[in-house]
């Protein structure tokens, strides 16, 4: 299918919503990148007080029980979740055509969710937490919070209201469905794990919501992302669209029944882990046919891989989303789950999904967005190649770490007359192993940060071409131009 | 290094020279609507696993909660007595309604059987009476016509000597305690043991039992082998 070229208003157009987008966008994106500095040095810390328990011990401030909560939320809601708005701010207006109107307001809305992140992360470190994961942050911090994910995902609705594109992508069906699914889960959770709301209804609810938070608002996201740059980069067309849609409403309808199966076993009425352990394997039919999907969209368009970072980072990001369910879903059966429960093994599946899954995903759209917003090119391509491979070694090493650590662990534990003590020391290996994926990750996002903050004070390249991860051969080059691909 | 550098001027001036665009915005290619494309048989294939398995899944899952059965472990100092014991019948009782499974689709998860076709359990009186009748019908089938509780049935009963001695002691088991109305000091109680002598006894049976064979054999006569402790599973 040929699909006509842009004309010169178009590409004015472009640049004009870009231009729109360029403080709002760039806010959430260089705070976010603070936030993931700040979140990976807790993780490694907290990490670190796994394998050294005596190191700082005299101060409350520095112990596992607040490092990790404060890693974990930092992580989510300052790197993860600013990450998730600034992107769906961008991709909304330019799938919508229209440009982002009021853009300082999107700044106030961005600094009071900053607020509240920041208020969040101190209380936890005060020893305020409510220890439940990811609604850490005390009772009354959730409407500060949420109020500032609504004041700046409102901005959505004019754009969608006043939308001046034909085309109806798949990608803006993902991003209402992720900005509307995101309020309805937080609400619940938190209401549910409320003041003289009982102790095992809080428990439930907080897995409910992490992996809520995980299909119901990261992988939409990222799916949208995922289903914009394929086929820019490629130039090519989805592989079906049909399937697309069909993997969204299955997402949709399967993804609320997630979540509890963490606690199978636990005090809850069987059905309740029964049933989200059959939606967790379930959900793989939509992650399988999604993740077909895009690669066969990029079939014969693989070479790209080599270049492009945008393409990179998506591509890896999906395929972490594909390991993750299917780890997931293994997890919440009994064969599997009831030694893996409670282990390493859980911790570095949440590892996999926010950092391995939607955080690489993300990279791939700051990649793509931050030239066009900036009007210049990414400092350099060797830097991009550090970042990416970092990453991806540090959540690999997270992953094959924590799973084979938490089988371990898990059958230590699973054994009557073996002290908790022995289950910990047999484990050290696999908490050094621990240390070092933190540490790859918190190198590679060093030097992330440092390429955005350059891109942000404008000191990025000033070039016609793009900055890749590797230059592109001659042939390569003159056959993309001559199949009109970017 | 390119010779373009430092032609970018789209955000030099306050507004957007239509010559000078950023390139990257020239660069982009358009989005496509997208195609209509086949789902591969690889993805089908994954699909229907995915289905057989996240079903299996659920009504295992359900089913494992329904018999979870702590397994018995000591006191703290080591002992066995004084510590949460699993009272050897329940789990008794337990296996036999997992192997009573097989009869559901006849006498019904009720005992009740089905009027007029498969004869019910409950007030029957060859599960009142002793155990050698119920034992020699379960081994070897029971063909009709033959009469419960004043009413005739024609039916084949097929044997279930397949199962092992030890199902087949917990199935009667259940039947006879959960379905029967027991004379008064009986508990019920069918053992491997006692099965295991029945095979032994009526090993020369190859074809199922008639009315009239399983007459032969007293109301009253039980299996042999030991009583045992309820408590423990322990012969007396």
């Amino acid at each position: 299918m040929t699909v006509p070229q842009p004309t010169q208003e178009d590409l004015n157009e472009r640049a004009a919503i870009d231009r729109s987008a360029r403080y709002p966008v760039m806010f959430f994106f260089t705070s976010a990148a603070a936030w993931l500095l700040f979140a990976t040095v807790m993780g490694f810390m907290s990490s670190l007080k796994l394998r050294l328990p005596g190191l700082w011990d005299e101060c409350a401030y520095m112990s596992y029980g607040r490092l990790f909560p404060v890693h974990f939320n930092a992580l989510v809601y300052g790197w993860a979740m600013q990450a998730g708005i600034g992107v769906m701010l961008w991709l909304m207006a330019r799938l919508t055509r229209s440009r982002i109107a009021h853009p300082v307001a999107v700044i106030v809305a961005g600094h009071l969710w900053n607020a509240g992140v920041a208020l969040a992360v101190v209380s936890i470190w005060f020893g305020a937490g409510r220890a439940i994961p990811l609604l850490d942050f005390p009772g009354w911090l959730w409407p500060v919070l949420g109020s500032g994910y609504a004041l700046t995902v409102v901005w959505l609705i004019p754009m969608c209201l006043g939308r001046r594109n034909a085309l109806f992508y798949i990608s803006e069906l993902y991003l209402i469905g992720a900005a509307v699914w995101f309020p309805w889960t937080f609400l619940t959770a938190n209401l549910l794990v409320g003041e003289g709301a009982a102790p095992v209804a809080g428990a439930g609810a907080g897995a409910w919501y992490l992996s809520n938070l995980v299909y119901f608002w990261m992988a939409p996201i990222a799916l949208a992302v995922a289903y914009y740059i394929i086929p820019k980069i490629s130039g090519r067309a989805i592989y079906s669209y049909p399937l697309a849609q069909v993997s969204f409403w299955l997402l949709a309808f399967l993804a609320g029944w997630t979540g509890i199966s963490r606690f199978m076993g636990g005090p809850f009425p069987a059905w309740m882990a029964a049933a989200s352990g059959a939606a967790s394997i379930f959900i793989l039919l939509a992650v399988v046919a999604t993740v077909a999907n895009l690669l066969l969209t990029l079939k014969g368009a693989t070479k790209l891989w080599e270049y492009s970072p945008s393409l990179r980072f998506t591509v890896i990001g999906i395929l972490m989303l594909a390991v993750w369910s299917v780890l997931t879903a293994l997890g919440s059966t009994y064969v599997f789950g009831r030694n893996l429960q409670f282990t390493h093994f859980v911790a570095g599946l949440d590892a996999l999904a926010f950092y391995g899954f939607f955080s690489m995903t993300m990279f791939g759209a700051i990649y793509f967005i931050v030239p066009r917003i900036t009007g210049s090119e990414w400092p350099s391509g060797d830097r991009i190649r550090t970042h990416f491979w970092f990453s991806t070694y540090g959540i690999i090493t997270m992953v094959v770490v924590t799973l084979v650590g938490g089988i371990a662990q898990g059958g230590d534990l699973a054994v009557w007359d073996r002290t908790f003590s022995v289950s910990f020391t047999n484990s050290v290996a696999y908490i050094v192993g621990r240390c070092l994926a933190w540490a790859l990750i918190t190198w590679s996002n060093l030097v992330f940060l440092q390429q955005l903050a350059l891109m942000f004070i404008g000191k990025g390249r000033k070039s016609a071409g793009p900055t890749l991860i590797h230059a592109e051969p001659g042939e390569v080059q003159s056959a993309r131009a001559a199949a009109g691909i970017q | 290094m390119d010779p373009a550098e430092d032609k970018n001027l789209d955000y030099q001036q306050g507004t957007i020279s239509t010559v000078e665009l950023h390139d990257a915005i020239r660069r982009e290619t358009p989005l496509h609507p997208g195609e209509r494309g086949g789902v591969g048989i690889t993805v089908i294939v994954l699909s229907s696993i995915i289905l057989i398995f996240g079903g299996g899944h659920f009504g295992s899952s359900l089913t494992v909660a329904e018999n979870y059965i702590p397994a018995p472990r000591p006191s703290l100092d080591g002992s066995e007595a004084g510590a949460a014991q699993v009272v050897w019948i329940d789990k008794w009782m337990g296996e036999g309604k997992k192997v009573y499974n097989n009869c559901i689709a006849c006498h019904q998860a009720s005992g009740l059987g089905i009027p007029g076709q498969f004869p019910p359990l409950v007030g029957s009186e060859w599960v009142d009476g002793g155990t050698k009748r119920l034992g020699a019908i379960l081994l070897h089938g029971i063909n009709g016509p033959f009469k419960v509780g004043g009413q005739t049935y024609n039916q084949l009963m097929p044997a279930w000597n397949n199962l092992n001695d030890e199902k087949i002691a917990q199935v009667l088991t259940y039947v006879r305690r959960n379905f029967g109305s027991l004379p008064e000091g009986e508990d019920g109680v069918v053992t491997t043991e006692m099965i295991k002598a029945a095979r032994e006894e009526f090993n020369a049976h190859t074809a199922p039992f008639t009315e009239a064979e399983l007459l032969a054999i007293p109301g009253d006569a039980q299996l042999s082998g030991a009583k045992v402790n309820l408590e423990t599973g322990e012969p007396l």
